[in-house]
């Protein structure tokens, strides 16, 4: 009798594993195919020497050798963390600000949500025009607003000391429309009832936030910062748009997918570039995986 | 006591405006930018100080953007590979999602990071062997081309997959009581929970599928198959951009965006209210 | 085709429920096509009565004449059809390089200088030495220096498609107000100094002279004016650690430190100095003859500006020339009827076509009359006398190799964090490096 049990349930884990894999199969093949391939052949790339238009040879460690013993790379390495772990914390913090401000009953809350998602939509020349205009030195209108009180403005992304930190604010700017739709989603999973319960133990909104909402949106922040930190590492047309190779700090604001795409495209040099991108992903795998391992600590799953 | 809760959610309500409008300030800044430069003259557009506000508003621009272009056929491409990348990714998806969430099965995990890991690699990098694959299925030149890569998402599984895994525990035990299998739990009982995330991963979907650039222009060539981004980078020329035609195609093009944003945000009203006393 | 597309979702988005709900589907339906698609791309080409080409351009401003052209040439040859594919100048590059990577490029594309030398010798192209030859094809029609631009190991790879030069353009109300004399042919590099240093007024933000960090509109012409060169003819030996190529760039950066141009992080971008004097802040730039087309329509500028000569340098008032041409690729499945179109491309007919759209000076002799009436404000014809004693376009088989290091090295001095005969120097020994690879 408990025999027939345990089998009914192996019999029943067996059948779970086989739904499980039915159901991811297409994604899993799919993004396989189409893109775990491609990354495998570029991981090859990364130990061949690159001639033109795909004449290749073998080339060993070369590429890699080579890489640690580029300053360029430890510096836009550098930057790239920078730029990460400055610009990932306050977008987050800010979006899930407005995500919770943007989810009450207030009047306008749908102007307000399409006006918070236009950044998102709004096309990358235009955003990246503005911006050059606020932060130009001579004809700016954040210099000439602090010349109106005789205070002398930095050269913002002329600068080498500051223009990282320029880039960083135009990327909390143009993330915090993102995060906020994931958040107002993930804000939508929070049960009406513990409000109304916290409301009836007499909790004030602070505490509501701190022991309701921010507890109960911990997958959602979880799911923002994994991908966020994945962006964030990947930067790349921020800097191209706003500093460009004819802005001298871009040695000082380059990241590693700018200098990827320099290698790659500009001076033609494919395994070398291959094998940035390998190092990038090797990072952020394991930045994500050491995430993934933490979550227990904090993230609230049901 | 009734009273004073009163006053102080207007209060805090007239406070709360106060934030939410200095952040609209912030945001919107370079929309608006777009918009008056899509009514600028070019000689406006170039002027540096910048001039704000055009003499006279050159609706021509407009007119000019849907001819210099074939604005319709990028239109309907755009339109076909995004409407059905964002059917397919939601269908995909939530299913891979509901099974990386709800079912314990071995290599589970192994085979949740593989699926992260494409997106650790920027799509750039592997860029060409992605283009020979295109090209040995023979795709090149195709709407296939652009569709049926994007119909598998690392981003839309993850983010559905956070959505099931909040859902609790005994809505599938009881369900799996009355004799439910998992398509059936999935479909009837848990995809009705994540509509939220069903519809953030509609929203990114659309909106990244609708800007697309590189990709389109790699592998597609004639002008029956581009789509709407990729159609107006073409009007960034090598030594000569005129801005405001360019912006006024631009808006054109993301106006059906915003569109769709205004009316899929609306279904998240539906949620809680943190002040509760209304 | 339309249709196909959507019956292809509708079916594609059935067959992916079919995989989810199915349970027992072993294929999922990626595999599926990679089975069955290989054959669809060699299969149309048979049919040998209509040939249709594919022609890939990146400037959409020129579509409209490239569609003209190839109106006619169809009208002649109503077998060929010729498909005009405009792809952006930012992705243009990216784009063949990844096509002809995938022995997939357009049958017929345009081609510059840069890019030149990397494609022929690596065989992507299709030599038209021979067919010049037998189709008796006067090559004395274009200018010599494109000529030799578009020859690689001693073959023709294409017929000049136009030519752009460099003049001196001014801004005519800030020579008025000062009272000082328009520039004329008879300037030398001195007298602009000179004149840029009455008409720079620092309170107001005005510059005489935008002394940009841009080679061919910029410090290419200067260097070759003053007896220096970028490249040795053998295409062996970098030019930059040539006293007078030093020399020349301690000039062109002798403005920026005099502060008659704009500060040097504003310089350092290449199109920031005609924005500044399309917004009347310059009085002074040397810019190329592609400007004129948005100099004429930006309301601003049509009738305050104008253009001259370059100023004399010790040797010359000479500019560099560029210009484009037409190459055929060599995974093309019509050579012949590739040929005929490019032929055509190159002939009297297809000059005038250009011309009169004003979006580039055609390369035909004696069909640059229309573009130079397109521009009535401008004394236009300059570009074309300069065209005569020009200067090529330096290139080598990597040349973006090496003019990535000029943009690098440059910016970092336009940044003021190096100075120019070291950045030259530096330049010259990493150029060296590449070109003895080559």
């Amino acid at each position: 009798m408990e025999h027939a049990a345990q089998y009914r349930k192996k019999q029943q884990r067996r059948s779970d594993w086989l739904w499980a894999y039915v159901m991811i199969a297409p994604t899993v093949l799919g993004l396989a195919y189409f893109y775990f391939w491609p990354i495998v052949q570029t991981i090859y790339f990364s130990f061949t020497k690159w001639g033109a238009f795909g004449k290749y040879k073998w080339a060993g460690l070369d590429n890699y050798e080579k890489l640690l013993d580029d300053p360029t790379v430890w510096k836009s390495l550098g930057n790239t963390f920078v730029y990460t772990f400055l610009s990932v914390p306050v977008s987050m913090a800010i979006s899930i600000f407005v995500a919770v401000l943007l989810n009450q009953k207030i009047n306008g809350v749908s102007v307000y949500r399409t006006l918070y998602f236009l950044p998102v939509v709004t096309m990358p020349t235009a955003i990246a025009m503005v911006w050059k205009w606020l932060y130009h030195s001579e004809y700016g209108l954040i210099n000439n607003l602090l010349s109106s009180f005789s205070i002398e403005g930095p050269l913002w992304i002329n600068d080498p000391d500051i223009a990282l930190y320029s880039l960083v604010i135009v990327a909390i700017w143009s993330t915090v429309g993102y995060n906020m739709v994931i958040f107002l989603s993930g804000l939508q999973g929070i049960p009406r009832t513990y409000y109304e319960a916290a409301q009836i133990d007499g909790a004030g909104p602070y505490r509501q936030f701190f022991r309701i909402t921010l507890p109960l949106l911990t997958p959602t922040i979880f799911f923002v910062m994994i991908i966020s930190m994945i962006n964030a590492f990947q930067v790349f047309d921020i800097i191209l748009m706003m500093i460009g190779p004819q802005n001298s700090t871009i040695d000082d604001t380059q990241s590693l997918v700018y200098l990827f795409y320099h290698h790659a495209f500009v001076v033609d040099n494919k395994g070398y570039a291959a094998a940035i991108g390998v190092i990038l992903l090797v990072i952020i795998l394991a930045v994500t995986i050491v995430q993934m391992r933490l979550q227990k600590k904090w993230v609230h799953y049901e | 006591m009734k009273a004073t809760v009163g006053t102080t959610t207007r209060k805090a309500a007239i406070g709360i405006h106060l934030i939410l409008i200095f952040g609209a300030l912030l945001m919107v800044g370079p929309f608006l930018w777009m918009l008056l430069t899509s009514f600028k003259t070019l000689g406006e557009a170039t002027q540096v100080p910048p001039i704000i506000f055009p003499k006279v508003f050159q609706w021509k621009n407009y007119a000019d953007a849907t001819v210099t272009l074939p604005f319709f056929t990028f239109y309907w491409n755009t339109i076909i590979t995004t409407v059905a990348k964002v059917l397919g990714q939601m269908i995909l998806c939530s299913i891979a999602a509901y099974a990386f969430a709800r079912i314990e099965f071995p290599g589970r995990n192994v085979l949740f990071v593989f699926c992260l890991s494409v997106l650790m690699v920027p799509s750039q990098v592997y860029l060409l062997p992605q283009f020979l694959l295109i090209r040995d299925l023979g795709w090149l030149n195709s709407l296939e081309a652009l569709i049926v890569p994007g119909l598998f998402s690392a981003f839309g599984t993850f983010l559905l997959r956070q959505f099931f895994l909040s859902l609790p525990k005994e809505l599938e035990e009881s369900a799996k009581l009355d004799g439910c299998n998992h398509i059936q739990i999935y479909f009837h009982i848990m995809l009705p929970l994540i509509k939220p995330g069903l519809i953030a991963l509609a929203i990114f979907t659309a909106l990244w599928s609708w800007n697309d650039l590189m990709w389109p222009l790699i592998v597609n060539s004639s002008p029956e198959k581009m789509t709407l981004s990729a159609g107006l980078a073409s009007l960034q020329g090598q030594n000569m951009t005129h801005y405001p035609i360019l912006m006024a195609g631009a808006l054109l093009a993301i106006l059906p965006m915003i569109v769709l944003f205004m009316f899929l945000q609306k279904q998240f009203v539906e949620g809680i209210s943190l002040t509760g006393s209304k | 085709m339309k249709k196909r597309g959507l019956t292809w979702v509708f079916a594609s988005l059935l067959v992916t429920m079919l995989a989810a709900a199915g349970c027992s589907s072993s294929a999922p339906p990626a595999a599926n096509n990679s089975a069955e698609s290989p054959a669809s791309n060699s299969g149309n080409a048979s049919n040998q009565e209509k040939v249709t080409l594919t022609y890939a351009l990146w400037d959409q401003n020129q579509a409209p004449a490239m569609e003209e052209i190839a109106k006619r040439f169809t009208a002649a040859n109503p077998h060929i059809e010729v498909k005009i594919e405009v792809t952006p100048w930012t992705q243009y590059w990216t784009k063949m390089d990844t096509a002809a990577t995938g022995g997939v490029l357009p049958d017929l594309l345009w081609m510059n200088g840069p890019n030149i030398v990397k494609y022929a010798s690596n065989d992507m192209l299709l030599p038209i030495t021979d067919q010049i030859k037998k189709d008796g094809i006067d090559m004395s029609n274009y200018p010599e220096a494109l000529i030799n631009l578009y020859t690689v190991d001693g073959q023709i790879y294409g017929i000049p498609k136009d030519f752009d030069t460099v003049g001196l353009w001014y801004n005519k109300e800030m020579f008025d107000a000062a009272k000082i004399p328009y520039p004329d042919g008879t300037w030398d590099w001195a007298k602009v100094k000179e004149v840029a240093k009455q008409l720079t007024d620092p309170a107001k933000g005005i510059y005489g002279f935008a002394a940009m960090n841009a080679n061919q509109s910029g410090y290419y012409n200067i260097i070759f004016q003053q007896g220096g060169f970028v490249i040795s003819e053998d295409r062996k030996k970098s030019g930059y650690d040539d006293p007078k190529s030093i020399e020349a760039l301690k000039f062109w950066y002798s403005f920026i430190e005099e502060k008659l141009s704009p500060p040097g992080h504003l310089m350092a971008e290449w199109d920031a100095a005609a924005k500044l004097f399309e917004s009347g802040k310059v009085a002074m730039m040397t810019h190329g003859s592609w400007k004129a087309v948005e100099f004429g329509q930006n309301e601003y500028t049509k009738d305050k500006v104008d253009v001259t000569y370059l100023p004399k340098g010790s040797v010359s008032n000479a500019s560099v020339i560029h210009g484009l041409t037409t190459v055929i690729a060599a995974n093309t499945k019509h050579p012949e009827e590739a040929w005929a179109f490019s032929k055509f491309l190159g002939s009297k007919e297809a000059a005038e076509v250009q011309a009169q759209t004003g979006a580039t000076i055609p390369a035909f002799k004696g069909t640059q009359d229309a573009w130079v009436k397109a521009f009535p404000n401008f004394q236009a014809q300059v570009f074309i006398d300069q065209a005569a004693t020009a200067n090529p376009y330096p290139v080598s088989k990597d040349t973006s190799k090496w003019n990535a290091l000029e943009t690098e090295y440059f910016t970092k001095v336009w940044g003021g964090e190096m100075k120019i005969e070291d950045a030259a120097r530096e330049i010259a020994t990493k150029m060296n490096e590449f070109l003895a690879q080559e």
